[in-house]
């Protein structure tokens, strides 16, 4: 308990207060206007966190990625565009709902399932801390340097087993960053790998210039060389505080919306999506309409705004007990992390516990600020969703020379950073995913440190899985291969490729 | 009793009728055009980094054992072995281990793809598809336009500094892309004067020092300018 106390006194600190504040009204502005997502917004700002305080930078990016869905729901719901990727399932339900005239009606829907997915997860993992936190305090000696291999591993696997339609792509791209990870000299050994002479690559690639390539650049490029959207007036009539009172009549539907989202969350790899498609399937099924389903129901809507907001405080869970990050925003995060001089992994239990409280509490005001904003300021926000897209674009471009030259003052960086970012504009304009990339160098890093690190303890290749935490995992990674294999020999017979 | 026309209230779709719905939407993926060109030239990197996989990853200086086959079998266990067994963390060890591991993921996914896509395409063109790449080709190198002017943007803040840089570009740019007249200019002038005071006045991030337009100002003027701008 004393580490919750003490957790929450850091947080009432008047400059992260300010900095709550400051990044979820950011994030919820920054969701609402489609063609910014939290990824380029955290890859722009990450750079220039550095120079706050270490809690400040992070309650900053926290409240952009905490918010970010809450507003990327008013486009996908008033002009049937997502502001970000996951709020796509709200157009289905949302946008139908604002056709028939329930625009006020489907918002304030959508904001309080949101609510109730959020907290549901942040305080599932605040009572778990409470209950389980001085257990978990020795889960550092459970935890070798084998294990987080095998850890990092299970999220490498899980990553690209979730990219369902595209797991061949996915691995691929993974080897791709994976590959990014290994260029640079070995400390240790003064080996230089793939560095072919070039000065600049032996200290190997900055994390941060592949995002901020990869995420923010790339982006620029697609709204650039795209066409202005030319959405409709949306009309709002109503009010938009009935939607809690709604929202308990579809209870159930949110309790297991918010179950699945945080489930998923926990899983390396998988994310809002497929929390998304779960959560669906099963309120269709259990709907007494299901027809209405993708045609304004509410319970759709409900289901898929919940699923999505439980997944950030969720997803922080492996990153924080294992260092393992299981998405794009959680590999950032750790870059936020690292800089505060925290190291994410099973001794953050030992070290850190006031710091676990902190990032949840902090998480818990950021919901609470985000909806009785958007209760009282809809409106107001509703008008930056028609900022033209390719004016957008002119200014990330503009943006991502600060984040990647900030660094380390090198235009060097710049030049590699707008070549990542023109791999990542072809693979967004052949919709091949991002994600991979930076997963493949984050978690690929990560393999390569531990492998190395627990080498001296490995003598034949079973020591790699004889402990019971990396025994489990290696179990649990051969039944995701052996579960996708023969998934993909059913679905082989098809005719189009 | 009376028996009447049986009123039942149908469910009227207020979803346009070429929006049919499936969950399954969401993960859905299409090779489109393109990606046939795109596959070749990942393939062709990836056999690049191959190749170079056994002078510039460290393979020239690997360390191992005599008869590779028989220590590995010895490993796993299948056979006895006379002798200590050398511990397999040294050869983990070793820096063209995890090259190799990506190698061994690399290639065959590259390959694996490049098929897929192949599949693809002739299936696309056997259906009347359409599989020319010329429009998104032409996408491809219009984005070189963008390329090109975040190049420039980098170069001209060493010269003129981050705020004459930054004003001319943040409106240079919507100029360009038919963002005109006195309203979009201003808002495009403010718009980048904020970014300027964000990041370099009020955060200090770091930007070019030797500016050579800043050492054409008198001291005080220059040291200004250097401090928030």
């Amino acid at each position: 308990m004393e580490a919750f106390w003490t957790g929450l006194d850091a947080i009432a600190q008047p400059s992260v207060l300010v900095a709550i504040l400051i990044g979820s009204i950011g994030g919820l502005a920054i969701g609402a206007v489609p063609g910014i997502g939290p990824a380029i917004a955290i890859a722009i700002l990450l750079p220039a966190t550095v120079f706050l305080d270490d809690l400040v930078s992070l309650v900053l990016l926290l409240g952009v990625y905490g918010s970010s869905m809450y507003g990327g729901a008013i486009p996908a719901i008033l002009i049937n565009t997502p502001g970000t990727p996951v709020n796509a399932l709200t157009t289905y339900d949302g946008h139908a709902m604002t056709r028939r005239g329930e625009a006020a009606r489907a918002l304030s829907l959508a904001y309080s399932a949101s609510f109730v997915g959020g907290c549901f997860s942040i305080c599932l993992a605040l009572i778990a801390l409470m209950i389980f936190g001085p257990y978990l305090r020795n889960l550092g000696a459970l935890f070798g340097q084998r294990d987080i291999f095998m850890a990092a591993a299970l999220g490498a696997v899980l990553l690209i087993v979730a990219h369902r339609r595209t797991m061949g792509i996915a691995t691929l791209l993974f080897a791709l960053g994976f590959l990014i990870a290994m260029v640079g000299r070995q400390s240790m050994r003064q080996i230089d790998r793939f560095t072919f002479g070039i000065d600049y690559l032996y200290a190997g690639f900055n994390l941060i210039v592949v995002i901020v390539g990869v995420f923010a650049i790339s982006q620029a490029l697609f709204l650039l060389t795209g066409k202005d959207d030319d959405p409709p007036e949306a009309r709002l009539k109503g009010t938009l505080f009935r939607g809690f009172a709604e929202l308990w009549r579809h209870k159930i539907v949110a309790g297991i919306s918010a179950c699945y989202g945080t489930i998923m969350g926990i899983i390396p790899g998988v994310g809002e999506f497929v929390a998304q498609f779960f959560s669906y399937s099963t309120a269709r099924a259990l709907s007494k309409e299901p027809a209405r389903f993708g045609h304004g129901s509410p319970e759709g809507l409900v289901a898929s705004e919940t699923a999505n907001n439980a997944v950030p405080a969720a997803a922080m869970i492996p990153l924080l007990a294992l260092g393992v990050p299981g998405e794009a925003l959680t590999a950032m995060m750790m870059v936020v992390f690292f800089d505060a001089g925290i190291k994410p992994g099973p001794d953050i239990f030992e070290n850190n516990p006031d710091f676990l409280f902190s990032l949840f509490i902090a998480l818990l005001i950021i919901n609470v600020i985000v909806v009785i904003a958007l209760l009282f300021s809809t409106r107001w926000i509703a008008k930056i969703i028609y900022i033209p897209n390719r004016l957008l674009g002119c200014f990330i471009l503009l943006l991502s020379f600060v984040g990647v030259f900030s660094i380390r003052n090198s235009f060097t960086d710049c030049m590699f950073a707008v070549g990542f970012g023109y791999l990542g504009y072809i693979l967004r304009r052949l919709d091949w995913p991002l994600v991979p990339i930076v997963l493949g160098l984050v978690l690929g890093s990560i393999m390569i440190e531990k492998l190395s690190a627990g080498s001296s303890q490995i003598k034949t290749v079973f020591d790699l899985v004889n402990r019971p935490v990396s025994g489990t995992l290696f179990a649990v990674i051969c039944l995701v291969l052996i579960a996708t294999l023969v998934s993909a020999l059913r679905r082989r017979n098809t005719l189009q490729p | 009793m009376t028996t009447g026309p049986l009123k039942v209230r149908r469910f009227k779709s207020e979803t346009p009728p070429d929006r049919k719905f499936k969950v399954d939407d969401l993960l859905a993926f299409r090779r489109g055009r393109g990606d046939l060109a795109f596959s070749i030239f990942i393939a062709l990197v990836a056999l690049f980094f191959f190749v170079s996989f056994f002078f510039a990853s460290g393979w020239d200086g690997r360390k191992l054992p005599d008869e590779m086959g028989t220590y590995l079998l010895r490993q796993f266990g299948i056979i006895e072995g006379e002798g200590r067994l050398e511990r397999l963390g040294r050869i983990l060890k070793q820096g063209w281990v995890a090259p190799a591991i990506c190698m061994a993921i690399l290639v065959p996914a590259a390959v694996l793809n490049l098929r897929k896509s192949r599949i693809t395409h002739n299936w696309r063109r056997r259906f009347k598809q359409p599989v020319e790449m010329s429009y998104e080709a032409s996408k491809w190198l219009s984005a070189l336009e963008f390329v090109g002017w975040f190049i420039a943007y980098t170069l001209a803040v060493p010269i003129f500094g981050y705020l004459v840089s930054t004003l001319v570009f943040g409106t240079a740019l919507p100029w360009r892309m038919g963002y005109r007249g006195w309203r979009w200019f201003s808002i495009c002038l403010a718009a980048s004067f904020a970014i300027v005071l964000l990041f370099r006045t009020g955060l200090q991030i770091k930007t070019p020092v030797n500016i050579w337009l800043y050492s054409l100002l008198p001291d005080g003027a220059r040291g200004f300018m250097l401090t928030w701008f």
